[in-house]
């Protein structure tokens, strides 16, 4: 037993780069990989995770001192540094019991499936990563690893439900059928529903424009090494910076968001053939059925809708987050906020007047969950060395996906300490849920039974 | 040098990624020659030049030049063998400009 403790502390005590390339190789092994196969993968995933580390080092390295100075000329300091989703994931892939979220939410999706109280197959196997970071949550707050995946499992029995309600409108909206949203981002579209049920009786909003053309002007500033310099050039003004300050400043913000999909999409290379795997495994065991396939959200990018939503919300949020009591993050590579824009999209039927509305309604709780999951994310990275920060140094992310049930599920044991809030929450958005999935079935009858009449 | 073709997805990381490194896989079974690169949804136009196919997942409102392969095929698994033999053949038929 000694012996075996001993190497797990050794195993861990080598950092995220080493350990979890060992997992990936065992795991490819057992999924029946070829050898060499399966340590490709692995030592594809160290290069990801090292290369990860350098570029959030890098991007800390030029954001902090920008930080510090904005602080000091405007009396404003937001000391965590936003790393985006991309970030989010290495970090939470590096938590030394994220693999074991693999056989959770395929054996939970299995199960569902046999007592069909599921139609979805989760095919999207890459954002297990979603579960893994609301689970880290839970065990930083109740250091119970039974625990953080109890609350897990809670969450993926809600993705397959919120997938499967959401099928037909998703199918109308993007002319795909067979295919639903798993993503947990999909979540924050319960809470948004009644604020649509007012606006859909404003006569004003329910009128539409063609979002076509105005993307074609506008889409530019979505284009990460644009808006990086971007936002670059507007920290260094306000902290007052000269002019070569500025623009190394600018050059240096685009690089991050430049090279932070680059560098992505080798941890997509090195899980793939696992999730490959699994998915035709689950594919030819449920052959007989016909399932709804749960994809992550890219296959609705085509919609200008989203697009322009996600351009609309840059600015808001940059501005709220000088201004918004309680946020301390300063928004940089999560601003591109798609997790606010595609639940809305679903909501608001691709209104895109209403969408703008409800995204800059919602912006505020990003900053906020953003905030609040500093502390977890930060203490994982440096106990696991995912990532090299300077001490005293924070990160999070600012468009954290699904952020009111994130925040409600990863907080959700503190009712043992008398704090009520997180189950509160919880509560409203689960009341939310309901009406909104009673509405999403209704709106599913009505087309069926009108389509029968045709 | 390998013949090129492209898939694009909204961030260019997650889901465009996965369909490549599957498709790479396809083809090299098949011991077909080509590389599959990933870009962004945004930069597509910049690449169809040079390309033999474009994978697509998402429902396209415009005509591209070049073959449009439908990529969801590779995640669902529903008509991947169909979109599959359309993408050899692609990069068969392809002459460079």
């Amino acid at each position: 037993m000694q012996i075996l403790q001993n190497v797990v502390n050794f195993l861990l005590g080598l950092g995220a780069a080493v350990f979890v390339p060992i997992i990936i190789i065992i795991a490819g092994l057992i999924v029946k990989m070829k050898v060499k196969d399966a340590i490709s993968a692995g030592i594809t995933l160290g290069v990801a995770f090292s290369g990860m580390s350098m570029l959030i080092s890098y991007m800390t390295g030029a954001i902090t001192p920008a930080a510090e100075a904005m602080a000091k000329s405007t009396g404003i300091s937001l000391p965590i540094t936003d790393g985006g989703w991309t970030t989010m994931s290495t970090i939470s892939w590096s938590w030394p019991w994220a693999f074991l979220m693999f056989p959770l939410v395929i054996g939970i999706n299995i199960v569902m499936l046999i007592i069909k109280q599921t139609d979805t197959f989760n095919a999207d196997l890459w954002n297990v990563w979603g579960k893994i970071f609301t689970a880290v949550g839970a065990y930083y707050i109740t250091k119970s690893v039974v625990v953080a995946f109890i609350i897990a499992a809670v969450q993926i029995v809600l993705e397959l439900k919120n997938a499967d309600f959401h099928q037909h409108r998703i199918e109308k909206l993007s002319g795909i059928p067979g295919v639903t949203c798993t993503h947990k981002m999909a979540f924050l579209a319960a809470p948004m529903y009644p604020i649509d049920c007012v606006l859909r009786k404003i006569p004003a909003l329910n009128k539409s424009f063609d979002a076509d053309d105005l993307k074609e002007k506008v889409g530019i500033f979505a284009e990460n090494h644009i808006l990086g310099f971007i936002l670059g050039v507007i920290f260094g003004i306000i902290a007052r910076y000269d002019v070569a300050g500025i623009l190394t400043l600018g050059i240096q913000c685009s690089t991050a968001l430049t090279l932070f999909p680059v560098i992505s999409k080798y941890f997509m290379q090195a899980l793939e053939p696992i999730s490959n795997a699994v998915s035709e495994f689950m594919q030819a065991k449920f052959n007989d059925r016909e399932l709804f396939v749960g994809l992550d959200w890219p296959f609705l990018g085509g919609s200008n809708e989203i697009w322009l939503a996600v351009i609309w919300t840059i600015p808001v949020t940059l501005v709220m987050s000088f201004f918004l009591p309680g946020n301390e993050i300063l928004p940089f590579a999560g601003i591109i906020n798609i997790a606010i824009a595609v639940p809305a999209y679903f909501v608001c039927k691709g209104n895109i007047i209403r969408m703008i509305i409800q995204c800059t309604i919602f912006a505020p709780v990003f900053l906020w969950v953003g905030t609040a999951f500093a502390p977890f994310v930060t203490e994982l990275a440096n106990t696991t060395g995912a990532v090299a920060l300077e001490s005293g140094q924070m990160i999070s992310n600012s468009s954290i996906d699904g952020p009111i049930i994130t925040y409600a599920l990863a907080h959700i044991a503190q009712v043992v300490e008398g704090n009520f809030i997180p189950v509160a929450i919880f509560a409203v958005w689960f009341i939310c849920f309901v009406f909104y999935s009673r509405s999403l079935i209704k709106e599913k009858k009505a087309d069926m039974a009108s389509g029968n009449q045709e | 040098m390998a013949t090129r073709v492209i898939v694009a997805c909204g961030s260019g990381v997650a889901t465009s990624q996965t369909v490549a490194s599957k498709v790479a896989r396809m083809l090299k079974d098949k011991k077909v020659d080509a590389e599959v690169q990933v870009i962004n949804l945004r930069e597509v136009d910049r690449y169809i030049d040079g390309s033999a196919a474009y994978i697509s997942i998402v429902k396209n409102s415009k005509e591209y030049p070049i073959p449009v392969i439908n990529g969801l095929a590779f995640l669902t698994g529903v008509g991947k063998d169909k979109e599959f033999e359309k993408l050899v053949k692609a990069i068969q038929d392809y002459k460079p400009v």
